[in-house]
């Protein structure tokens, strides 16, 4: 600064950089990108189709061709597989990990609040938890089919024990979260236990409780399909489980697309509700 | 006040439009400003105002909706070292040390390692902190991260130096001797300085010249010339506090800017 | 009147040996329990429960005895090998798209729609469609671990560019930096607690879909070892191999915190320890 020389090299070309950034910095507008998607998924699709020809180098055991697949899911719908229509086999799968996951839900909250809000219950509850945790849930199948046999009890009890870990886990956070702070205002405010248990301390915990109570759902869904691939008589993962059995590719391909659809509307399901229970709060469920 | 031909940067016609998803969100209206070699000058102005706005644009980091920064008279071109910036957050670099911080623009530059280090070395006594030179950014306190801040802004020898707030985020006592030790250098170093500030104290203290803002859309609303051999420069803000220009002109510009606050 | 706010004195943990000390007496109760009920009063069968004697016995037995094909370091090896393979190629993958995805907003674009669609799909329901294409080989598991592995990678690495301040890289721009730059020395430091976070996640995700995996497929490994206990109605198996595997996953986790405390001694920016799909 003190004379107007520099001695930042000034070979770099000097271009007016009107723009904010290139092409590929900057963030598609909404029509942009639904084209951009479109057209990924259509390349996908066309990949898909190409390769599945009857001249083509993936034979159809392997994948079948997109129209062969669309045509087993409308079979599906119409015609009973293995003694149950689609929509029962559906059926089957839900009840058992709906029931595991509130069944789940209503052992673990109150453990987990207990356990949040009281130094002993942690103390005394948590190392036996934190034993049991590493344990993946799918290493309980094989002990609860020994226990149980293969049926709904040991499906219902592998959920349960995939499910109740986050309900406990984010239980006990919840009631971390609460900041000592904001009981005290309200203390000073006049408010009484019971207003500040459900005005303060409710409203805080919620959006924390109901990530927790979303990740539950998603382990519980994820153990459902593996519990019933090993020991069912109903249910999405016992297509499956049969259709590679019978090389039924197709079969099976709908059967995987159905389960991470219903995987994917119970995560919305839950956003939603985190979104009307708590529309204040930011997600803080991990991924 | 420099004639526009021989200012070290111009700020010619910028204007700033910001799209947002509920319209257009005027934050500049049109400006011109033009900053002579060695001035330092001050801009204040109400919370909002865009000032903030107006040095991202002469920086080279958020493009003019109209007009444009010239430097030496001819278009600025992308951000770099001529134009260094000091941020209000300190933006140090968390995953490297103290003197790695300060290194940085060397490296882009591509000094060699000998160059490197006695310039930094330099700048580490300058901005006192050679007993610090092997701390990571969030060891430090926040006045010391920004000495750290400045000290990189510093070492790549900028033909202009930008100052967003720079002490915004510290405490008054921090600020005062950071204020001060800015006044010091300055005397030291002609350094070519536009300095964003809201605190009109601070933007009398320092300035050559100040520049009010209007409430936004932001516009250039006065300019105010401050003699640099004026009885309290040197001195001590509190010391300074107790001279009637410097009195006077504290309360002319904050009159200015409280006339632009009820509006805002 | 007794003022809740006395009771959430969380932050007011007296000295470590308290905790211990009630953890250790719960333990200590259960443990009692469980040798009451199995040996001396019977009241749980031994076929359902084994007493902890007998299971100490099994598990000594079975680290110098093969069953079913190996020893339990034999199907702990196997399952390590798989692990590591998975995992790795996931991380090796998922990385690199992740800050792909970050970083190149029209990439992201493409590729968000089929990725969302298929992520929903749990790792275990692969296993039919893996084993039509590999057959029932060590591949297959690998295949399966890093399907478990790899969204993690990639959705994390991606949090953690984006998440990046932008006043950071317009420091790094006003210093003179190119994109390449920027990306290296900024962006990549600093996201990468939570790549980091990413990568342990994975890793456990990773370590229980294999388990799952190898309870159907496969002749080696400890989920193959706890469905031969069952299979051969010996719950002691069952039992030393589910703690194997918890035991692994555990050290493996605790390795992985302990590396990332060393490797990145400045502030993590707000990555969690996430409670992942446990």
């Amino acid at each position: 600064m003190t004379s107007g020389t520099t001695t930042v090299p000034r070979w770099r070309v000097v271009r007016d950089r009107r723009a904010a950034a290139s092409f590929w910095r900057r963030e598609p507008g909404p029509l942009p990108r639904l084209v951009i998607a479109v057209g990924a998924v259509a390349i996908v699709l066309a990949a898909w189709w190409l390769a599945t020809r009857p001249d083509g180098p993936i034979p159809p055991l392997f994948l079948p061709p997109p129209g062969d697949v669309a045509e087993a899911f409308v079979r599906l719908l119409s015609r009973p597989y293995l003694g149950n229509t689609l929509l029962q086999h559906v059926g089957a799968s839900l009840s058992i990990v709906l029931g595991g996951w509130l069944l789940a839900g209503v052992v673990g909250l109150p453990l987990g609040i207990a356990m949040g809000w009281s130094q002993r219950a942690r103390w005394i509850v948590f190392p036996v938890f934190q034993l049991l945790r590493p344990v993946p849930p799918l290493a309980w199948i094989p002990l609860a089919i020994y226990w149980f046999g293969i049926g709904s009890p040991a499906r219902m009890f592998v959920v349960f024990i995939a499910a109740v870990v986050p309900w406990v886990m984010n239980a006990i956070q919840a009631v971390y979260s609460i900041d000592r702070l904001l009981v005290q205002a309200a203390l000073t405010l006049g408010a009484s236990d019971r207003q500040i248990l459900t005005r303060v301390v409710c409203r805080t915990a919620l959006p924390t409780l109901v990530a927790g109570a979303r990740v539950a759902l998603g382990n519980a869904w994820t153990t459902l399909v593996a519990a019933e691939l090993i020991a069912a008589t109903a249910g999405l993962g016992y297509i499956a489980l049969n259709a590679s059995r019978t090389l039924e590719t197709g079969i099976l391909l709908v059967a995987m697309a159905v389960i991470g659809l219903l995987g994917a509307l119970f995560s919305s399901g839950m956003q939603l509700v985190t979104r009307l229970v708590a529309p204040w709060a930011r997600d803080r469920a991990t991924p | 006040m420099p004639a526009p031909s021989n200012a070290k940067m111009n700020v010619s016609g910028v204007s700033k439009t910001f799209r947002t998803r509920r319209g257009d969100v005027a934050a500049l209206a049109r400006c011109d400003l033009a900053i002579g070699k060695g001035e330092f000058v001050t801009v204040v102005g109400p919370s909002g105002c865009g000032k903030s706005t107006l040095m991202m644009i002469a920086a080279g980091l958020e493009p003019p909706t109209t007009g444009d920064i010239l430097v030496d008279g001819r278009p600025a071109g992308p951000p770099g070292p001529q134009r260094s910036v000091v941020f209000q957050r300190f933006a140090l670099f968390p995953s490297e040390t103290v003197t790695q911080n300060i290194e940085f623009g060397l490296r882009v530059a591509g000094l060699d390692r000998a160059e490197r280090a006695s310039r930094v070395d330099e700048q580490l006594e300058l901005m006192g902190l050679v007993q610090f030179r092997h701390a990571y950014p969030h060891e430090l306190s926040g006045g010391m991260q920004q000495r750290v801040a400045i000290a990189r802004a510093l070492v790549v020898r900028p033909e202009i130096l930008l100052m967003d707030e720079p002490f915004g985020a510290l405490d008054a006592q921090t600020r005062t001797v950071l204020q001060e030790e800015v006044s010091r250098l300055r005397r030291v170093m002609n350094y070519t300085v536009m300095f964003i500030t809201h605190s009109v104290e601070e933007a009398v203290y320092l300035g050559d010249r100040v520049v009010v803002m209007t409430s936004r859309p932001g516009r250039i609303k006065k300019e105010i010339a401050i003699p640099r051999d004026a009885a309290w420069r040197g001195l001590e803000i509190a010391e300074a506090s107790n001279y009637a220009d410097f009195i006077a002109y504290k309360r002319d510009i904050w009159n200015l800017v409280r006339a632009e606050l009820v509006r805002a | 009147m007794s003022v809740p706010g006395e009771r959430l004195d969380w932050r007011a943990i007296g000295t470590a040996s308290q905790p211990v000390a009630w953890g250790a007496a719960a333990l200590g109760v259960l443990l009692g329990a469980w040798l009451l009920a199995t040996t001396v009063t019977g009241i749980v069968p031994r076929n359902v429960l084994p007493s902890p004697v007998e299971l100490i016995a099994r598990f000594a037995t079975l680290v110098v005895e093969p069953f079913s094909g190996s020893t339990l370091e034999g199907h702990a090896l196997a399952s390590l090998t798989r692990w590591v393979i998975g995992v790795g190629a996931a991380i090796g993958l998922g990385v690199p798209i992740g800050i792909v995805l970050a970083w190149l907003p029209p990439c992201r674009a493409a590729f968000t729609p089929i990725f969302e669609v298929l992520r929903y799909i749990p790792p275990f329901a692969w296993v039919p469609i893996a084993v039509l294409w590999l057959g029932a080989s060590t591949t297959t598991q690998a295949l399966i671990v890093f399907i478990a592995a790899f969204p993690v990678c990639v959705i994390n690495t991606q949090l953690g560019v984006a998440h990046v301040d932008r006043i950071l890289l317009f420091a790094a721009q006003s210093l003179g930096s190119g994109p390449l730059r920027m990306l290296a020395r900024v962006v990549l430091p600093v996201a990468a607690p939570f790549v980091f976070t990413g990568v342990r996640i994975a890793f456990s995700n990773g370590w229980m879909a294999l388990v799952g995996a190898e309870l159907v497929v496969g002749k080696q490994g400890l989920g193959f070892l706890i469905s031969q206990g069952q299979a051969n109605d010996s719950v002691a198996t069952i039992l030393v191999g589910m703690v194997t595997i918890g035991v692994i996953g555990s050290i493996i986790d605790v390795v992985l915190q302990r590396m990332q405390r060393r490797l990145l001694p400045w502030q993590p920016a707000s990555a969690h320890s996430g409670t992942g799909r446990r």
